[in-house]
C-alpha cells in the first residue's frame, strides 16, 4: 500500500494556507470601521447610459450627489437593469433584515409586496401629504398602499401613442381626436404599416394588457388589499374588449412578424423604416428619434389608444418610487434623503439627464423642460400620468403578472375563451391550488 | 502530522501476516483523505438540503410570513398533480435524452478525430475546450442573436432549407424554440462530451487494436469489440454528468426564452418558484421532487453500465 | 502516436474547427458592429460598419473589469483548492479499502445533482450569518462543492486505469513509494488532473445563478452577473454589441488557460506512454 506522499504534509499546509486565504479577507470585512458622517446607500436601478459621456453627476448618481448634506453622504449601488432580479435582489435582502440598505428605487409593482411585507419605514405624515397633493394622481396610485402613500415618486412613465405623420395623413385617420385600438389596427393593416407594441412574454405584456382592460372600465383585481382573498375580475366585459383587441392584432397585416417576442426596444427599428406606422410605448421615445431626422420630423404623438369608443384610455403607468428600508441604521437621513431626492428641481433635472418624466405637477411648469419637449408634448405626458391606470397594487403582483402572461401568451393563441381560462388560473394560482 | 503509522509496502506476494492492521491503517488513512472533500461538499449543501425538506412541509412564502401554515405532505400534492409539472418534466426529459444521444455521437466522432491527428495537436485541443470555456449567459446570447428575426444569420444563411425562410419567428413557437435551445446547448457540451472521452479512448493500448486488426477484425468490429468495451467507465461518466446536467439545464432558457412557448425545464420552474415568486414552501417540495427525479436517472443509468468505479485492486 | 491521416480525419478536423469556432466568430463579428446597428437590426453575419468602439467602452467600465479580476480570482482559487482536495479524495477512493467508501462516493453524486436554485435561499441565509455574503469566500466555497464530486469521479476514473502493477513494478525496481507515487502515478495522472482542473475553473467562470444571488456588489460579483448589469442607449434592450465585445475580452483569458493547459494534458499523455 502506498504511503500517502509525504507531499501530504505539504498538502496539509496548502490547505491551512488556503483556508486562511479564504476566511482572512472575511475576517477582515467584519472589522471595517467607519467614523466621520454616515454614508446611506440608495440601490438604484440603472440609468441608461449617459449620452454626453459626462460621468457622475448624471441621473441617480447626480441626484445623490446633490443630496449629500454636511450630515450625511448619499451613495448610490447598480441593482441589475431587469425588474424580476431588482425585485428579488432587494426583497431577500429586506426579509433578511439587511441594514446594507438605506434607500431603493422600486418599480410601482414592487408597491404593494413590499408594503405588506412590512419591509418599508412608514413616511412621515406632513412629508405623505405633501407628496399626495403635488404629485399627478396616476403617480399616487402607483405609491398607495392600504389607502396610506407608502412609497415617494421619484419619476413617472407613461405610454403614448406615436405615429408617422404621414402615414396617419395617407390613411386618413385623424389624430386630434381619440382613436380606438380598432381604428389604429384597421388604418395601418389597409395602408401598408405596421402597429408596434410589446407582447413578448414578459410585464411589458401584461402592462399592454392591463391597459387595454382599464381602458374598457374594467380592472384584473378587486380588493387587492385582502391579499390573496382578491376578487379575479379580468373575465368580464372588459376582459373579453381586450382580449379582442389582441386577437385583432395578432392575426391581422399590421402585427410586426416577431410581435411573440416584441418588447419596447424592438419597435424601434421598424417604426424609422417605410412600414412605420405606429408604436404604443414610453416617453423615452422622444429623445430616441432626436438623431433620426427623417423619423423625428415625421414623428406625431397622441394619447394611448381607446379601447372602447367614447371612453377615454387608462395610459399605462410605471416610473421609480423611492422606498426607505424599515431596518435602515439611519432612519432619520434616510427619511431626509428621500424628501431631497423626489423635490421637484431634482425631477427636473433627472428628466433632462435621462428623459425619464417628472411625478410632480410643478415640474412640468419648469423652464428647463420646457426648453427640451414641446409644450403640446408635456401637456400630453402629464395628462396621461394624471388619467394612468397602473396595474393593481397588490402584494401578489408578480403571481398575477406571470399567471396572465402564460394564459395570454401567445398573442396568436388569444381569443374569447382567454379571459375566462386566465381568470381561472389566476384564481387558483393565488389559492395556491396550482403551480404558476 | 502524518502519522507513520502507515506500513511499507508489502511484496504482492500474499501471505498477509498483519492483515487487520494494514487493514485499519489503510482505513484510516483513506478516510483522512477524503475527509477535506467531504465536510466541504456537505457543509454546504447540507443545510440547504435539510431546509429544503423541513420546508416542503409548509405553506410559506417569503413576502408573507405571517401566513406559514404547516401542510405536511399538501405541496405534494400540489405539484404532483399539477399538468405544468408534468409538462415541463417532458420537456426537460427530452432535452435531456435528445441532446445526450446527439452530443454522445457527435462527441465520439470528436474523440476520434483528435485521437489521430498529429500535427495540429495544439490548435485541436484549444479549439475543442473554447466553446466549454465561453459563459454560459455569453454563448446563450450569441445563440438566441444569431436564431433572431432582426438580427440573426441563420435566417439568411439557412433559407434554402424548405422549412426555414427569411421570416421564421425561431422563439415564436415550441418546437423551434426547443430547437434553438438544444443547439445551443449542444454546441456548448460536446466538447466536454469529447474531451472526456478522448481521456478514455487514449487509455486504450494500441496493442490490443493492433491484435485485434491482425485477427483480421474490421473497423466496425474492432470499433463495437475492442474499442468501446474499453471505454466503458469514461463513457459512463461522460454520460452519467451530461445526462444530469441537462436534466438541470436552466442558463440556456433563462436566456433565450424564459421559458416562453411552453419550453421551460423543471429546474426553470423551481427557480421561478423559489427565486421569483418567493414560494419557499412549494418551491422546496419541487426542489425535493427535482432532486429525487435526478437521483432516479443516475441510479438506472449507473446500474446500465455496471461498472463499480470503487473498485481498489483490479484482480486481473 | 503515428498514424497516418486518411481524407476522413481530416475532414474531420475541419469540422470540428468550424464547430467550435463559428459561434466564436460571431461573437467577435457581432462585437464589431456599432450599437446603431444591432438595435436597428442587422441580420448579416459581417457588419455592416467595423468598429472597435465597443471595446472601448468596455475598457471604460471599470465595473466590467472589476468583475472580470473577481471573476478570475475566485475561479483560480477554486480550482486549486478542489484539484488538490480532489485527488486526495480519489487516490484514496481508487486504491484504498475503507468503511464508507461507497457513502463518499454517494454523496459526491448527491451533490452533483443537486439542484443548484434551491442552494440560493439558505446558502444566503448562511452567508448572512457567517458575514460572507458579497465575498470572494462566499462563492469559493458553493463552487468547489459543486465541482468536487465530478473531479473526484474523473481523477478516480483516471486513477483506477493505472494499472495496479505499474507502481509495484517501480517498487520492485527499487523506487521507494513516494518515487513510485511521483515518477510513476503523476505523469500519468496528470491527464486527469488538468481535466478536473479545467472543469473546475471553467464551472466557476461561467456559473450566474449564484454570482448573481450571493453578491450585491463589484467586490465580488462575476462577469456572468455583471453582465445583466449592462445597459445601453435604451433601458428596454441590453446594448447586444457591448454584450458581444464583453464576450470576447472575457474569452481571452480562456483562451489564453487553455492554450496553457493543453501543453501540459499531451506532455503527460506522451511521458506516461503504457507500453508494456
Amino acid at each position: 500500500m502506498a504511503h500517502p506522499p509525504p507531499g501530504a504534509r505539504r498538502i496539509r499546509r496548502i490547505c491551512g494556507a488556503a483556508v486562511g486565504l479564504l476566511l482572512g479577507p472575511a475576517l477582515l470585512a467584519g472589522c471595517g470601521g467607519s467614523s466621520g458622517k454616515p454614508t446611506l446607500t440608495w440601490y438604484i436601478n440603472p440609468d441608461p447610459a449617459p449620452t454626453s459621456g459626462s460621468k457622475g453627476g448624471f441621473g441617480q448618481a447626480g441626484i445623490a450627489q446633490r443630496c449629500s448634506t454636511s450630515s450625511y453622504t448619499i451613495k448610490v449601488q447598480e441593482l441589475p437593469g431587469d425588474a424580476t432580479q431588482q425585485r428579488i435582489q432587494l426583497a431577500r435582502r429586506l426579509a433578511a433584515q439587511d441594514t446594507g440598505i438605506d434607500l431603493m428605487s422600486l418599480d410601482p409593482v414592487f408597491t404593494g409586496e413590499f408594503a405588506n411585507a412590512g419591509f418599508l419605514a412608514p413616511l412621515p405624515a406632513d412629508l405623505s401629504s405633501e407628496l399626495k397633493s403635488s404629485t399627478l394622481a396616476g403617480a399616487v396610485d402607483g405609491a398607495t398602499w392600504d389607502g396610506k402613500l407608502v412609497v415617494a415618486p421619484l419619476w413617472a412613465n407613461t405610454q403614448l401613442l406615436w405615429y408617422r405623420k404621414s402615414f396617419a395623413q395617407k390613411a386618413g385617420l385623424d389624430m386630434s381626436k381619440p382613436v380606438t385600438w380598432d381604428q389604429v389596427i384597421k388604418a395601418a393593416a389597409a395602408n401598408g404599416g405596421t402597429v408596434g407594441v410589446q407582447a413578448k412574454k414578459y410585464e411589458g405584456y401584461v402592462v399592454w394588457i392591463n391597459a387595454l382592460i382599464e381602458g374598457a372600465g374594467g380592472s384584473i383585481i378587486q380588493d387587492a388589499s385582502t391579499g390573496s382573498d382578491a376578487k379575479v375580475t379580468i373575465d368580464s366585459g372588459a376582459g373579453d374588449k381586450a382580449a379582442a383587441v389582441v386577437q385583432e392584432l395578432a392575426h391581422s397585416k399590421a402585427a410586426e412578424g416577431d410581435l411573440s417576442v416584441s418588447n419596447e426596444g424592438t419597435v424601434l427599428g421598424p417604426f424609422a423604416t417605410s412600414k412605420g406606422a405606429f408604436q404604443v410605448n414610453w416617453t423615452f421615445i422622444y429623445a430616441n428619434y432626436k438623431k433620426d431626422k427623417a423619423t423625428f420630423g415625421d414623428l406625431g404623438w397622441t394619447r394611448y389608444p381607446e379601447t372602447v369608443a367614447g371612453t377615454p384610455s387608462k395610459p399605462p403607468l410605471g416610473g421609480i418610487n423611492i422606498g426607505i428600508n424599515k431596518h435602515s441604521s439611519h432612519l432619520a437621513d434616510a427619511t431626509a434623503a428621500a424628501k431631497c431626492i423626489t423635490s421637484t428641481q431634482n425631477q427636473v433635472t433627472y428628466a433632462i439627464d435621462t428623459g425619464n418624466m417628472p411625478a410632480s405637477k410643478a415640474a412640468y411648469q419648469s423652464p428647463e423642460l420646457a426648453k427640451a419637449y414641446p409644450p403640446d408634448l408635456l401637456q400630453a405626458f402629464s395628462s396621461s400620468i394624471d388619467a394612468a391606470g397602473p396595474r393593481p397594487v397588490t402584494p401578489y403582483w408578480s403571481d398575477i403578472s406571470s399567471a396572465i402572461q402564460s394564459t395570454w401568451h401567445s398573442p396568436l393563441s388569444v381569443g374569447s375563451g382567454t379571459p375566462k381560462k386566465s381568470e381561472g388560473f389566476i384564481t387558483d394560482v393565488l389559492k395556491g391550488r396550482k403551480l404558476l | 502530522m502524518t502519522e507513520t503509522v502507515v506500513a511499507p509496502r508489502p511484496t504482492p506476494a500474499p501471505a498477509p501476516a498483519r492483515a487487520s492492521d494494514r487493514s485499519i491503517a489503510e482505513n484510516r488513512l483513506g478516510l483522512k483523505l477524503v475527509a477535506p472533500a467531504v465536510v466541504l461538499m456537505v457543509l454546504v449543501t447540507a443545510y440547504p438540503m435539510l431546509q429544503a425538506l423541513y420546508l416542503s412541509l409548509f405553506k410559506y412564502r417569503l413576502t408573507v410570513p405571517d401566513d406559514k401554515s404547516f401542510t405536511g405532505l399538501g405541496n405534494y400534492a400540489t405539484v404532483l398533480g399539477d399538468s405544468l409539472f408534468w409538462k415541463d418534466m417532458l420537456n426537460t426529459v427530452i432535452i435531456m435524452i435528445i441532446t445526450v444521444a446527439i452530443e454522445l455521437v457527435i462527441g465520439f466522432a470528436f474523440a476520434m478525430v483528435m485521437h489521430r491527428i498529429v500535427f495540429a495537436r495544439g490548435v485541436m485541443r484549444t479549439a475543442i475546450l473554447i466553446p466549454y470555456g465561453i459563459i454560459t449567459v455569453v454563448s446563450a446570447f450569441a445563440w438566441q442573436f444569431a436564431f433572431s428575426l432582426n438580427n440573426g444569420f441563420v435566417n439568411g444563411w439557412f433559407k434554402w432549407l424548405p422549412w426555414i425562410s427569411s421570416d421564421t419567428n425561431w422563439f415564436g413557437d415550441h418546437w423551434h424554440a426547443m430547437f434553438a435551445i438544444m443547439a445551443s446547448e449542444i454546441w456548448k457540451t460536446t466538447p466536454f462530451m469529447s474531451l472526456l472521452l478522448l481521456a478514455g479512448l487514449s487509455q486504450i493500448s494500441e496493442d490490443m487494436i493492433e491484435a485485434a486488426k491482425v485477427d483480421g477484425a474490421t473497423w466496425t468490429q474492432r470499433l463495437v469489440k475492442v474499442i468501446l468495451p474499453n471505454m466503458r467507465a469514461a463513457i459512463m461518466v461522460a454520460v452519467l454528468f451530461r445526462a444530469l446536467d441537462a436534466f438541470r439545464i436552466f442558463d440556456n432558457i433563462f436566456i433565450m426564452t424564459r421559458g416562453a412557448e411552453n419550453t421551460e425545464s423543471s429546474s426553470f420552474l423551481t427557480y421561478r418558484q423559489v427565486i421569483e415568486q418567493f414560494q419557499l414552501g412549494m418551491g422546496s417540495a419541487l426542489s425535493v421532487l427535482l432532486f429525487l427525479s435526478v437521483l432516479l436517472i443516475a441510479y438506472i443509468l449507473v446500474k446500465l453500465f455496471r461498472v463499480d468505479l470503487a473498485q481498489a485492486r483490479q484482480e486481473a | 502516436m503515428k498514424q497516418r491521416m486518411s481524407p476522413a480525419h481530416w475532414a474531420g478536423f475541419v469540422v470540428i474547427l468550424v464547430w467550435c469556432l463559428l459561434p466564436v466568430v460571431w461573437i467577435l463579428m457581432v462585437s464589431l458592429k456599432p450599437v446603431g446597428e444591432t438595435t436597428t437590426g442587422s441580420p448579416q453575419f459581417f457588419p455592416k460598419d467595423w468598429t472597435v468602439q465597443n471595446y472601448k467602452d468596455i475598457w471604460d467600465n471599470h465595473d466590467f473589469l472589476r468583475a472580470l479580476g473577481n471573476s478570475f480570482g475566485i475561479a483560480v482559487i477554486a480550482t486549486l483548492l478542489a484539484v488538490v482536495f480532489a485527488t486526495l479524495a480519489a487516490y484514496a477512493i481508487a486504491r484504498l479499502e475503507f468503511r464508507g467508501k461507497r457513502v463518499v462516493l454517494s454523496i459526491a453524486l448527491a451533490i452533483a445533482m443537486f439542484p443548484v436554485v434551491s442552494l440560493v435561499g439558505p446558502l444566503f441565509d448562511m452567508w448572512r450569518v457567517l458575514h460572507l455574503f458579497n465575498t470572494w469566500p462566499g462563492l469559493i466555497i458553493p463552487y468547489m462543492s459543486f465541482t468536487l464530486p465530478l473531479a473526484i469521479w474523473t481523477l478516480s476514473a483516471f486513477f483506477r486505469e493505472i494499472p495496479w502493477e505499474m507502481e509495484q513494478a517501480a517498487q520492485v525496481d527499487g523506487a521507494t513509494s513516494w518515487q513510485a507515487f511521483r515518477k510513476v502515478i503523476v505523469p500519468l495522472a496528470a491527464p486527469g488532473v488538468f481535466t478536473a482542473a479545467i472543469l473546475t475553473f471553467f464551472f466557476a467562470w461561467n456559473e450566474f445563478v449564484l454570482a448573481i444571488s450571493l453578491t450585491s456588489t463589484t467586490a465580488a460579483r462575476t462577469v456572468p452577473a455583471q453582465m445583466s448589469f449592462f445597459v445601453g442607449s435604451d433601458q428596454f434592450n441590453p446594448p447586444y454589441s457591448q454584450l458581444a465585445a464583453a464576450a470576447v475580452i472575457v474569452t481571452v483569458p480562456v483562451v489564453v488557460i487553455v492554450l496553457l493547459f493543453q501543453r501540459k494534458i499531451v506532455a503527460g499523455l506522451t511521458a506516461g506512454a503504457v507500453k508494456g
